[in-house]
């Protein structure tokens, strides 16, 4: 199982605020695809996997402001589960 | 070239320095690292070579991208680890995080945040050298894009016109953040520019660990004969962005993967090893083991490790004599 978190992208980012999610529970992914959208102070990121499976379950909604090193979702492999 | 254990020493020290900068890396992009990290992968052989030959006595000064200096100098895992998160337990007591490691005990005068300074910082040391009349060298680390700073030159001629004991080592990354040497280097030539100032210089295989041994080893002998400081330019190349997170679009992912695949310290030295029997598998299966678990150990121990006490918040800010 892959966490896919938001990543601390400068020295001084605490947060970003989710945008958009372009994965949904149960897609499958490939490694290298954009899993959702997210905004820090200075620009767009795209917050993507690095291994291939099965998207798990959103843990936050649009709109909201996640700290850095926060889980936003897994990729599941094979047979596994949340 | 060595001994073979004096060889498997310097791949396994390469192969540390990867692991804890991929693994520290990640914990940066977890939010666990504070104050921001440059991860030095792919240049591990400029560290590694200039180590093996400088006596433990000797003095090193580097610069903002200094983990890999400062394991190869001797540093453990588990101190330069905690100081990334700032732990009491760090090299710095927590207190200077990734771009400020040192101790000056161990003749490491310290990374700082300004390019071109450690230059300086490891020409002073020099100088205390030979005013002490001590039987050692100093190593000044400066990154390409400090060779265009004038600073560094500043240092390097007070070196030559004084024949200072100091080992100018370029580890020439060739990027400065997004900026291609080429771009911003008149001249074009390094050691050309350094000759200048009556030293001598040269470039050197950055990814091969053995020639730069050799380069600083034959420096350091010219340095403690009194003959003054020696310029070398060591070229190598970084995998990772400028900064952890940093996914720059200023050089091509070819680039990157022909650096990888075909001139890799790590890979041409093992490949080296084995082809000359110095090296067999099951040596090389527990070597890559053992550096996992001396990893993992580092990033347990600091995590577990307390945060500094705030009531010591003053200390080493200054000299304590201002105070009562
Ligand atoms: C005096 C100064 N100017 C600018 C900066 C901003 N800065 C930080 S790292 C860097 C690039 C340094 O490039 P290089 O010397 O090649 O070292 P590398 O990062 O490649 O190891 C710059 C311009 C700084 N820290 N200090
Ligand atoms: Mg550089």
């Amino acid at each position: 199982m892959e966490e896919v978190f938001i990543p601390a992208l400068g020295m001084a980012m605490e947060e970003a605020y989710l945008e958009k999610w372009l994965k949904h529970p149960g897609d499958a992914v490939n490694a290298g695809d954009v899993i959702a959208l997210i905004e820090t102070d200075k620009a767009q990121v795209e917050v993507a996997c690095e291994t291939a499976g099965t998207v798990g379950k959103h843990r936050f909604e649009v709109g909201a402001s996640v700290p850095v090193g926060e889980t936003i979702t897994v990729v599941l492999a094979p047979g596994e589960s949340e | 070239m060595g001994t073979r254990e004096e060889m498997l020493a310097m791949l396994r020290m390469m192969m540390m320095i990867r692991n804890f900068e991929e693994t520290a890396d990640k914990l940066t992009l977890r939010g666990k690292v504070s104050g921001g990290m440059h991860n030095s992968s792919g240049q591990e052989a400029v560290a590694v070579g200039v180590m093996s030959a400088l006596a433990p006595d000797d003095v090193i000064a580097t610069t903002h991208r200094s983990h890999h200096h400062t394991l190869a100098k001797g540093f453990s895992a588990r101190e330069v680890m905690a100081e990334l998160m700032t732990k009491a337990t760090g090299v710095s007591k927590g207190r200077g995080a990734s771009m400020h490691l040192g101790d000056v005990a161990r003749g490491h005068f310290g990374g700082n945040g300004i390019v071109g300074a450690g230059m300086g910082i490891g020409m002073g040391a020099a100088l205390g050298i030979k005013l002490a009349g001590d039987k050692k060298v100093a190593v000044g680390f400066v990154g390409d894009g400090g060779m265009n700073t004038g600073r560094t030159w500043e240092a390097v001629n007070m070196a030559a016109i004084w024949k200072l004991p100091l080992i100018v080592v370029v580890d020439n990354n060739q990027y400065a953040v997004e900026t291609f040497i080429e771009r911003v280097t008149a001249g074009g030539d390094l050691p050309k520019r350094a000759s200048g100032f009556g030293l001598p210089a040269s470039t050197i295989d950055g990814q091969n660990v053995l020639e730069v041994k050799d380069a600083v080893a034959k420096a350091r002998d010219f340095a403690l004969a009194g003959n003054g400081p020696t310029f070398l330019n060591a070229v190598t190349y970084r995998y990772y962005g400028h900064n952890v997170g940093e996914k720059g679009q200023y050089r091509t992912l070819e680039e990157i993967e022909d650096w990888r695949t075909n001139r890799d310290p790590i890979d041409q030295l093992a490949a080296r090893l084995f082809a000359d029997g110095l090296l067999d598998q099951a040596t090389f299966d527990e070597m890559t083991a053992s550096v996992e678990a001396e990893i993992k150990d580092a990033v347990e121990f600091a995590e577990n490790s307390p945060n500094p006490d705030p009531a010591d918040v003053m200390l080493n800010v200054d000299s304590g004599k201002l105070r009562g």
